[in-house]
């Protein structure tokens, strides 16, 4: 459904979008994961025709987002971020003006009005002002309107963003529901929401993609929390020698008090293995726990090694940038 | 171009259901009302000759000043929002994601603006029925008609321009300086360098003539539709039309 090779997004000098490539496949919900001012709207931004790619290319429902931009507008619908809407018109005579700027054709119109009022839970504010609506009401005026015309594709930036948690609940709600018959890009900076929404995530980070895997693998991947009293190198060295571990990191260190988080090889379960270790050693063993790691860790950590990286590729530029 | 139409309505009823469009509109309709008032006057008064740019009907519109000073004014606050504001509130980003082309954006929005321009030209054709039916002033028609398609082409060029300056910018006081400016220059300005150049006895003097507003205007207020200045405002027009779209498009290049 939508196909992205290397693109790239420059800003005057500065590389808001750096050659980010991802498939997403029919009905697929995927978010876009990453802190603010990491290129996540530039590259909807890119996906959606509105702004043009610097290098790389996007194929969109087949059609390239450089080569036939009206095509690919006729197959998205698209929620901007903050849902920018005119003030003075009302919802429907909107959602009305949409349907005939997206071709739909004017047999079908009204059915199609209808039903997005209907889906969206807009009926009772048909006739309300635009300009008078709440935040919640113009998000999902928003979101109707990108679907109105029934488009193969959505794309919504931060469809969430303002929202308080019961509207927040609905608008997930109504975006699982979309997902059955569209294929969903979705951007948030919020973790949970993509772990109630997406079935798989890209998580963006200084305009490069930093992570993109399945939802239900990255949950599978867990840690092993170990919390010792006792000296934290030794026991360290204890943990790393264990069979079956893959790594062992310090997380905190009070007193004479560490806690540790161990990575198995093959997401095995160590934890009597481990303690069997660290009372063998005559070390008080105060926390024993196995965790699934959350995207929030991997959020965090991705974030870092991304910095980190950045940091390093200034710092020592190779040859081929050199050049 | 089949969705212009539908950008059209959207403009003009967007004109409509603000305040700046009534407020000029009803500007422009008090103008009217005090040129009439004293062009009835002048007419009442007996046995005076009028000939050339004296003529009475000539000074009902295009030898106005409060004509000219409302122009000044009319242009920038009907043209400055058109794309400015859609810019300042991010609704040019859905307009610009929705299968339209730029060309349809632009000339829509030049559409809606000359429809305004028009419907401010209004009020000054309404009183002339009564003038010949009522008071049985039997002016010549044919000049009242060829000023009317002049003052139109060159609203086309004035909306043209404004148009152009409401592109390039997010800000609606930043367009309308840029506006009022170009505009003053082509009335103001023009018909002052003119007074100069012929002071001076300059040979640039026809040159500026001939692209200053007032002269055009009071050349198609005696009946001569000059077809060199329809053709410049037409060609103006379309230049300014063909740079809005410019910058629309190269918006997307960031």
């Amino acid at each position: 459904m939508i196909e992205v090779e290397r693109l790239s997004k420059l800003y005057h000098s500065a590389r808001a979008v750096d050659r980010v490539s991802f498939g997403v496949g029919r009905g697929e919900i995927v978010g876009l994961l990453g802190p603010n001012g990491a290129g996540k709207t530039t590259t909807m931004r890119m996906l959606t025709t509105f702004l043009a790619p610097t290098s790389g290319r996007a194929v969109l429902s087949g059609h390239d987002v450089l080569d036939e931009p009206l095509e690919v507008r006729k197959k998205v619908g698209y929620l901007p971020e903050n849902v920018p809407l005119y003030p003075e018109m009302r919802v429907r005579e909107y959602l009305n003006y949409r349907s005939r700027l997206k071709d739909v054709p004017r047999s079908r119109r009204r059915a199609a009005v209808d039903g997005v009022l209907e889906r969206c839970k807009l009926v009772d504010v048909e006739s309300r002002v635009l300009g008078h609506l709440s935040k919640g009401y113009r998000q999902r005026v928003g979101l109707a309107e990108a679907m109105v015309h029934d488009p193969d594709i959505l794309v919504l930036d931060e469809p969430t963003a303002g929202l308080d948690p019961m509207q927040i609940r609905e608008v997930r709600a109504l975006i699982r529901e979309l997902g059955e018959r569209h294929t969903i890009v979705l951007s948030t900076h919020i973790m949970s929401e993509v772990e109630a929404v997406c079935g798989r995530v890209i998580m963006i980070v200084k305009g490069k993609v930093a992570l993109d895997d399945r939802l239900d693998h990255l949950q599978t991947q867990s840690a092993i929390i170990i919390e010792a009293r006792g000296p934290a190198p030794a026991i360290r060295k204890a943990l790393e020698a264990t069979p079956g571990v893959k790594r062992v990191g310090l997380t905190d260190h009070q007193g004479d008090v560490a806690r540790f988080e161990v990575q198995a090889l093959d997401d095995a379960d160590l934890r009597e293995d481990l303690a069997r270790r660290v009372v063998q050693n005559g070390w008080a063993l105060r926390v024993l726990d196995l965790r699934r790691s959350s995207l929030e860790e991997r959020f965090v950590r991705a974030v870092r090694d991304a910095s980190i990286a950045r940091d390093a590729e200034s710092e020592y530029p190779t040859g081929t940038e050199a050049a | 171009m089949r969705h212009i139409p539908t950008l059209l309505r959207r403009e003009l009823a967007s004109y409509f259901l603000g305040p700046m469009a009534l407020l000029v509109v009803l500007a422009f309709q008090a103008i009217a009302l005090l040129n009439f008032w004293e062009l009835v006057e002048s007419l009442a008064r007996n046995n005076v000759g009028y000939s050339g740019l004296r003529d009475p009907l000539n000074t009902y519109i295009s030898g106005s000043p409060p004509f000219w000073i409302g122009m000044l004014v009319a242009i920038p606050a009907l043209t400055m929002r058109l794309v400015a504001e859609e810019r300042r509130s991010g609704t040019i980003e859905p307009l610009l994601t929705a299968p339209v082309t730029e060309v349809e954006v632009v000339v829509s929005k030049w559409l809606a603006g000359v429809g305004m321009y028009l419907v401010l030209l209004v009020p000054f054709a309404l009183y002339l029925p009564f003038l010949y039916y009522q008071g049985h002033y039997n002016f010549d028609v044919g000049p009242v008609v060829s000023l009317g398609i002049g003052l139109s082409t060159m609203g086309m060029m004035f909306v043209a321009i404004g148009l152009f300056f409401s592109s390039l910018t997010r800000n609606q006081i930043v367009a309308a300086v840029l506006t009022f400016a170009t505009v003053f220059m082509m009335i103001v300005l023009s018909s002052a360098g003119y007074a100069y150049a012929t002071y001076r006895r300059a040979a640039w003097a026809e040159a500026i003539q001939f692209v200053s507003i007032l002269h055009q205007a009071s050349t198609f207020g005696t009946g001569q539709l000059d077809l060199r200045f329809l053709s410049l405002h037409l060609s103006v027009a379309v230049l300014m039309l063909y740079l809005t779209v410019k910058v629309l498009e190269y918006r997307r290049e960031g």
